[in-house]
């Protein structure tokens, strides 16, 4: 092909010719292994996707990447647009060992954490129900509270026959419930905190409104140099003395043509 | 995730009371020892155990001058106690990613799942406007709405690098030299790690173009040495090697393809064979083992180069382990011929002076000279890795001019005449010295001269 160069693909075949053209008298090392490993063949176009109705007019998807979709996409795309600041909280992509589906369970409810049985409750059949709380919580107590978790909850609740609306209720009001104890939990600390001797630097509004404030006296710095330019431009244009009043009366007070005085006094 | 150890949270009642001859030290001793240590918060007792209320034992420092060895193995013993007797106490962490592993402890080809993979950000590849439709195949699908990336397919990344790594070591277990090269920021630790575990060559910044093509003048100075089938160095060939350029590599392992498209068009007029990572928008002709995953995460790129490092460390312990039992490997051309006797006598110093008269003489004759072309020597000689004595040993007295040291100690400039190839691709091969790594037999000169 024109534009294209195989000879990569080709270092056996290349080593070979030359071997038997006795241009070099020892094969080079890798000769063997690349023998017995030859590279994958390339430029090759297998089919991704089913073709399209036959008969039809448009170019066939058939060789294109196929497009993911996943029944949670439609979720969040339902609970972001309800919810469009969760998107801006920060969250945390960075995984230890890709297993994070078979670690988190989302059977168990987001509120997880405020709902321990009290000690020593048993149920019915004499399972010690904060023990049982106790263990699954160890388990589950890593899992992120965020708006993904949302998505999973419901999406288990979904698969488990919950109806779709009575579902995401049901998500909602768990994530709604745990994110309020958060919340409040994190005000009273820094509350207490404060309370008790603690200082805090500037958040970031403080720290917008610093830099507002910084660039707003940069400009004002430089208007205030461009008004004294504007106004010797303004002066030069009439004769006398430098003066702060209208340009008719300066140029009544007479003086020499073309204003280079008033220029230079400026 | 950290686990709290709910039972042991006091220290107080969670240590136990050290060994017995530990105490009976510390007891014997504590007559000598009288300043003892002060803890004013109460909890002097924290080695001894208990609240027996004994004399402190938690001794950190001694003032006693004479510090036998005696005391620095009490201290010695003292501390592992401490350590061992506390570490179970507090939290403990599950296990997790440390950065810092991926180069101190890299992963090897049996670890490679799609697990690693995936965590390692392996599969993100560039934006679909942006992607090479030859890769295609590698490509698992279309993610997004709005900016829609490709997903390279975790399956052909792990069953290329699988490849790849049993390339590596193949090419490390024949004695081949591997070149590890990723100019990008922060690659420079994982493939100077690869490179050492693989016994090869690193390159962390910008490839000089002709580096392989015109590598006698760019790489004409580095240094170059003979080492026999155990890697040892072996003297006597520095006369030689004056004349030779730097030694080509076997294997090329690229980790940043489109910044070094040059090294690799190089590789392939040179015939070397090359391992890239290739992401979405790369072009897959250029390598010939290309290993589909995202070049832009410096944590996936730490992770393939961990992995072709520990392969070509595998390769090495075969190759050294056959090597020390004697299986010694195929021959190779390195057109060095067996250093005379004066060669490999002379002291250092006037070693140093031979070479001097030699360079110089060769400027001023053109030709080498004192060329001695005997075998029988007993010493394997190690093989160069690919090529041998090129055109200008066809017996033709031709001025080495494409050989021609670079300053070779006199004031005098050595003009250079345009390299030009003869259409074959693999001309420079003869040209090329190379740090003999085999031990070989030592080829007569006719069976040589009769190539080309």
């Amino acid at each position: 092909m024109g534009r294209y160069d195989f000879a990569p693909q080709r270092v056996h075949a290349h080593a070979t010719q030359l071997l038997a053209q006795k241009r070099i008298a020892n094969p080079p090392p890798w000769y063997n292994i690349i023998a017995a490993i030859p590279p994958a063949e390339r430029l090759t176009r297998p089919p991704l996707q089913r073709s399209q109705r036959p008969g039809g007019k448009k170019a066939s998807r058939l060789f294109k990447p196929l497009r993911l979709q996943y029944e949670e996409d439609r979720l969040r795309w339902d609970y972001f647009n309800d919810h469009p600041w969760e998107l801006a909280k920060p969250r945390v992509v960075l995984e230890d060992d890709g297993r994070d589906a078979e670690k988190w369970d989302w059977s168990i409810p987001l509120d997880h954490a405020l709902n321990r049985p009290k000690s020593g409750a048993t149920s019915e059949e004499g399972v010690r129900l904060d023990l049982e709380w106790d263990g699954i919580h160890a388990q589950q107590a890593g899992r992120p509270i965020n708006g993904e978790a949302v998505v999973q909850r419901t999406n288990d609740l979904l698969n488990s026959g919950i109806p779709s609306s009575h579902a995401s209720t049901i998500a909602l009001a768990e994530f709604a419930r745990h994110q309020h104890y958060t919340e409040t939990s994190l005000r009273v600390a820094r509350e207490e905190a404060l309370a008790t001797g603690a200082f805090f630097g500037p958040g970031p509004l403080e720290i917008g409104m610093m830099l507002e404030d910084r660039q707003y006296e940069g400009w004002r710095q430089w208007a205030e140099k461009e008004i004294v330019a504007l106004k010797q431009l303004q002066g030069s244009a009439y004769t006398g003395q430098g003066v702060e009043g209208s340009g008719q009366d300066a140029a009544l007070e007479g003086g020499t043509v073309g204003g280079e005085e008033g220029l230079a006094k400026e | 995730m950290i686990l709290r150890s709910l039972l042991l949270r006091h220290g107080r009642a969670a240590l136990s009371k050290p060994p017995t001859p530990f105490r009976s030290w510390r007891r014997h001793l504590a007559s000598e020892v009288e300043q003892t240590y002060t803890n004013s918060h109460a909890n002097q007792n924290y080695i001894a155990g208990g609240t027996s209320g004994t004399n402190a034992q938690a001794v950190s420092s001694l003032t006693t001058p004479s510090a036998s060895s005696d005391q620095i193995k009490l201290d010695w013993e003292f501390f592992h106690h401490q350590k061992s007797t506390t570490r179970p106490l507090g939290t403990s962490l599950t296990p997790h990613y440390k950065p810092h592993e991926l180069l101190s402890n890299p992963p090897r080809p049996e670890d490679i799942t799609l697990e690693l993979l995936l965590a390692s950000q392996a599969h993100i590849g560039h934006s679909t406007s942006l992607w090479h439709p030859a890769n295609a195949k590698y490509i698992f699908g279309v993610r997004g709405r709005e900016d829609p990336i490709h997903i390279i397919s975790l399956d052909a990344t792990a069953a290329y690098l699988r490849r790849a790594c049993k390339v590596v070591r193949g090419v490390a277990e024949r004695g081949g030299l591997v070149l590890f090269v990723g100019s990008r920021e922060g690659q420079a630790g994982c493939v100077v790690k690869a490179a050492k575990l693989a016994g090869g060559c690193h390159l962390f910044t910008k490839w000089i173009p002709g580096s392989i093509t015109n590598g006698q003048q760019i790489l004409g100075k580095c240094a170059k040495r003979v080492v026999n089938h155990l890697d040892e160095s072996v003297p006597g060939f520095e006369k030689q090697l004056l004349r030779r350029a730097a030694v080509k590599p076997d294997l090329v392992v690229c980790l940043n393809m489109l910044e070094n498209y040059v090294l690799l068009h190089e590789c392939a007029l040179n015939n070397i064979p090359t391992v890239g990572v290739l992401d979405t928008d790369c072009n897959p002709t250029w390598v010939t083992y290309p290993i589909p995953a995202n070049d832009d995460s410096l944590r996936c790129v730490q992770v393939i180069a961990g992995v072709l490092g520990r392969a070509g460390e595998e390769g090495q312990a075969a190759r050294l382990r056959s090597a020390g039992r004697g299986d010694h490997p195929a021959r190779q051309d390195h057109g060095l011929e067996a250093p005379s006797e004066e060669d490999v006598d002379a002291t250092p110093l006037e070693r140093e002076m031979a070479l001097l008269r030699a360079a110089e003489a060769f400027e001023e004759e053109g030709v080498v000279a004192g060329r001695e072309g005997e075998d029988g020597e007993a010493d394997h000689v190690d093989a160069s890795l690919t090529g041998a004595g090129g055109p200008e040993e066809d017996g033709v007295d031709v001025p080495y001019e494409r050989d021609a040291p670079i300053e070779g100690g006199a004031d005098e400039r050595v003009e250079f005449s345009p390299v030009v190839d003869h259409g074959s691709k693999v001309g420079d091969e003869g040209e090329w010295a190379t740090k003999a790594e085999h031990d070989i037999e030592q080829k007569p000169g006719p069976e040589r001269r009769e190539r080309s």
